[in-house]
């Protein structure tokens, strides 16, 4: 990687003299060119000068600041097709690393990602949502300030990602919805006031941005997991809630207020009753039936779960259902079902090339996958099922980091903020995070954390 | 004992009674090739895990033909997988020894078509159903949070504790890591934990030495695992510290330790033996093409002095040895 180097940036001020090279207008151009490299539409000079339009002398100029700034490197050679072989134009991803976070209703996830997305380490534990807000902001603190001593020792934090349980508002008139949170919305009665946000970003000098789980999840899919490469998708996440991730274009879809999938509402019909797709196919309803029918004896393996003293949830059930427990995989069967039915209308409304169902209750069985398959199979147009797969998601958790990591790095790099922060070499440098940052300082001081991670 | 952790997906532990095998199962595997990669041949742990797996590969008429040492080396990792590749047995079971720079050489397995079972440890970016069929570990958490549990009985108010962890990026030993110092600080929070890490297990008498000279109140010591943990109380014992210690794993010099004859006040102790068939019945089940639990994982068990000689029975399948025996008054 070329170093900046003192003389190196006069020489090139004296180069740029008389030439449009001025610093308030060269924001977009290197945005612009920043991006190319970085979602590899072009990896040589002759391939950026030929996409982006610029001459020459302008990309020339361009890639000269951002080896400056450390972002994109040239060290490396391509391949020859008949004279010199051209020099590689590299989007250096580990310039920065973004902690990502995601906060379910009983469990914790981790990590950090390079500036591609790409999930360096993560770490899951259980964990209770319900928990007071600032108990969970601390633990959370302390897990990434471990992170940030074993994973980012010697680089830049440039952002924090957090993928929650709920609805995050969509975007507000005026402001790109790639923005960073500078207030924390009230996910959860208990979050609101509770300057969640506000202490992460203080504690760890950095944005954050915010993102529902099956948000983040479909993200995840789409950019690390089954949906790879594709343009239209459909997540399904099945837990407590019942909800959907849409791709359309290649892009998730947030819909106007950020509350896009909310299948879950949705009232469906069973066998004797009426209620909503929550109610009557998530993971409450089926650890209910669950216990219901360990109670009966109509279930061998979970009366002998409860016999032994333990608890029969959810998961417990999908697994008696794997395991062949007749009644289990009945209360399985029953809320795939239902949630085919669902999936089947969303199906024949987007025409989706794949549909991945995610989830602790689908991923640990086979039950439920089979048959969301035969409902959706069954009552969809064959245009429409013709190529469609319909699959269950191997990322599981992992998911939802990864996608928040695509949030981050999505935002950090969408064009108009880019181009807010690009000449100083990090976001974190982006005028409006450091007239945050100058506003949360003004704030009374957070209280001190009750857990410490070692100290060395 | 309940699964306290969760898998490196966040996956929710499924039981080893889940992999159980039927005679049909059994029937249908007679005949296929299975290697094994581990990290290391020179710990009881693995041997003992080693024979769980080869007696019920045995057990169910499939051949062992390969068991390879790593010596904790990433490069003889990659070049054994590499050469196993090449003889394509059916199924590869490994103990991934790094993280990032063993990533691709484990993922060419599954690319090769054979079915890879992981042991301990899954290389961030794999993915359980497409790189690996399943991992099978001990709940590290777990393993964590009993040993947490067991030093804050001997720890004094306002004590300062040490933490010896290892220095390579290893989910087992981050997981234990990770719940022992969040454990220890939510049960005990007047306890102040300062942490250094080793490389090499000859350098975790060093550091131990390095980390109480640097802190010279410690009041006692966490190691990752016991042969660290037997290396660091041997070398603070030479250089003058006597501290309470607490590890993983029910070794045999642990266990003469945590007996009465040295430092170790508590051991959360794996199931190497009972591993080793769990992850033999997963590859059997991966094989079959019936879907084997993501992660599969068996609960540590807490052992004190009090439960050493039982416990060391029910971990290693045979007598505990003489001087814990002796230690504990049970032979003359």
């Amino acid at each position: 990687m070329r170093k900046s180097d003192p003389s190196l940036t006069q020489a090139n001020a004296a180069r740029g003299k008389g030439r449009p090279r001025i610093v308030e207008t060269a924001g977009p151009s290197l945005a612009d060119i920043l991006n190319l490299v970085r979602t590899g539409r072009a990896t040589t000079r002759q391939e950026i000068e030929r996409t982006s339009q610029f001459s020459r002398a302008v990309v020339a100029d361009r890639l000269g600041t951002l080896t400056e700034l450390g972002l994109v490197d040239e060290s490396e050679s391509g391949i020859a097709t008949g004279g010199r072989a051209p020099r590689l134009v590299r989007f250096v991803a580990e310039r920065g690393r973004i902690l990502v976070a995601t906060l379910d209703q009983t469990a914790l996830g981790v990590g950090i990602a390079d500036l591609s997305g790409r999930l360096l380490f993560e770490h899951h534990e259980a964990a209770d949502l319900t928990a007071p807000a600032a108990t969970v902001c601390d633990r959370l603190v302390t897990l990434f300030r471990w992170i940030v001593d074993r994973h980012a020792a010697g680089v830049q934090l440039w952002g924090i990602s957090l993928s929650v349980p709920g609805v995050v508002p969509g975007p507000v008139p005026g402001i790109a919805d790639t923005h960073f949170l500078d207030h924390t919305p009230p996910i959860l009665p208990s979050w609101e006031g509770s300057g969640f946000v506000e202490t992460l970003t203080q504690r760890f000098n950095v944005p954050v941005w915010m993102r529902s789980s099956v948000e983040t999840m479909t993200m995840g899919e789409l950019f690390a997991g089954a949906g790879a490469g594709l343009q239209t998708m459909l997540f399904i996440k099945v837990g407590m809630r019942i909800g959907a991730g849409l791709v359309i274009d290649g892009r998730l879809y947030r819909g106007a207020q950020g509350a896009t999938g909310l299948i879950g509402a949705l009232p469906v019909q069973g066998a004797n009753r009426t209620g909503t797709l929550d109610a009557m196919a998530g993971s409450e309803m089926i650890a209910q039936e669950g216990r219901a029918a360990a109670m009966s004896g109509s279930s061998p393996v979970l009366a002998d779960i409860q016999r032994r003293g333990g608890e029969v949830n959810a998961i417990e059930v999908a697994q008696a259902a794997q395991m062949g427990d007749a009644a289990a995989i009945e209360i399985l069967s029953q809320s795939g079902r239902l949630i085919g039915q669902v999936v089947a209308t969303l199906a024949n409304t987007l025409n989706p090339q794949i549909i991945v169902l995610s989830g602790s209750i689908a991923q640990t069985n086979d039950i439920l996958l089979a048959a969301v398959r035969e409902a959706v199979y069954g009552a969809s147009h064959p245009s429409v099922t013709r190529d469609l797969r319909i699959l269950r998601s191997q990322l599981g958790a992992s998911a939802g980091l990864a996608g928040a990591a695509m949030v981050a790095t999505e935002a950090i790099f969408a064009q108009l903020f880019l181009r807010d922060w690009v000449m100083q070499g990090t976001p974190v440098a982006h005028p409006a995070f450091v007239q945050l940052v100058a506003k949360i300082n003004t704030m009374p001081a957070p209280t001190p954390l009750p857990l410490q991670p070692p100290a060395i | 004992m309940s699964i306290s952790g969760l898998g490196p997906h966040g996956e929710r532990a499924a039981p080893p009674e889940r992999v159980a095998l039927l005679p049909q199962d059994i029937a249908a595997v007679h005949g296929l090739r299975v290697a094994l990669v581990m990290h290391t041949l020179q710990s009881d742990w693995a041997r003992q895990c080693l024979s769980g797996m080869v007696g019920t590969f045995g057990d169910c008429g499939m051949a062992v033909i390969d068991v390879v040492d790593c010596g904790f080396d990433a490069q003889v990792q990659i070049a054994a997988l590499d050469r196993l590749i090449l003889e394509a047995p059916d199924a590869i079971i490994a103990l991934p020894v790094g993280n990032a720079v063993v990533a691709q050489a484990h993922a060419r397995v599954a690319a090769a078509g054979i079915k890879l079972v992981l042991l301990d440890n899954v290389p961030t970016g794999l993915l359980p159903g497409k790189d690996y069929a399943a991992l099978v570990s001990t709940d590290n958490f777990g393993l964590g949070k009993i040993a947490a549990e067991a030093l804050a009985d001997h720890l004094p108010q306002g004590a300062e504790v040490g933490l010896l962890g290892y220095d390579a990026d290893f989910f087992a030993t981050n997981e234990r890591e990770i719940a022992f110092w969040q454990c220890l600080q939510l049960i005990r929070p007047d306890v102040t934990v300062y942490q250094a890490r080793f490389a090499t297990i000859a350098q975790a008498g060093a550091a131990a030495c390095d980390l109480a000279a640097r802190h010279p109140e410690l009041a006692g010591m966490f190691v990752v695992w016991d042969t660290p943990a037997i290396a660091a109380e041997t070398a603070l014992k030479a250089a003058g510290w006597t501290l309470p210690m607490v590890t993983v794993d029910l070794g045999r010099e642990a266990a003469i330790s945590l007996a009465g004859a040295g430092a170790i006040v508590a051991i959360a102790a794996q199931q190497p033996f009972r591993q080793g068939v769990a992850v033999a019945q997963t590859t059997i089940l991966a094989l079959l093409d019936r879907s084997p639990p993501a992660w599969v994982a068996l609960p540590g068990i807490a052992v004190t002095a009090d439960n050493v000689v039982e416990s060391f029975q029910t971990v290693w399948r045979m007598p505990a040895p003489r001087e814990v025996l002796l230690c504990r008054k049970l032979v003359r």
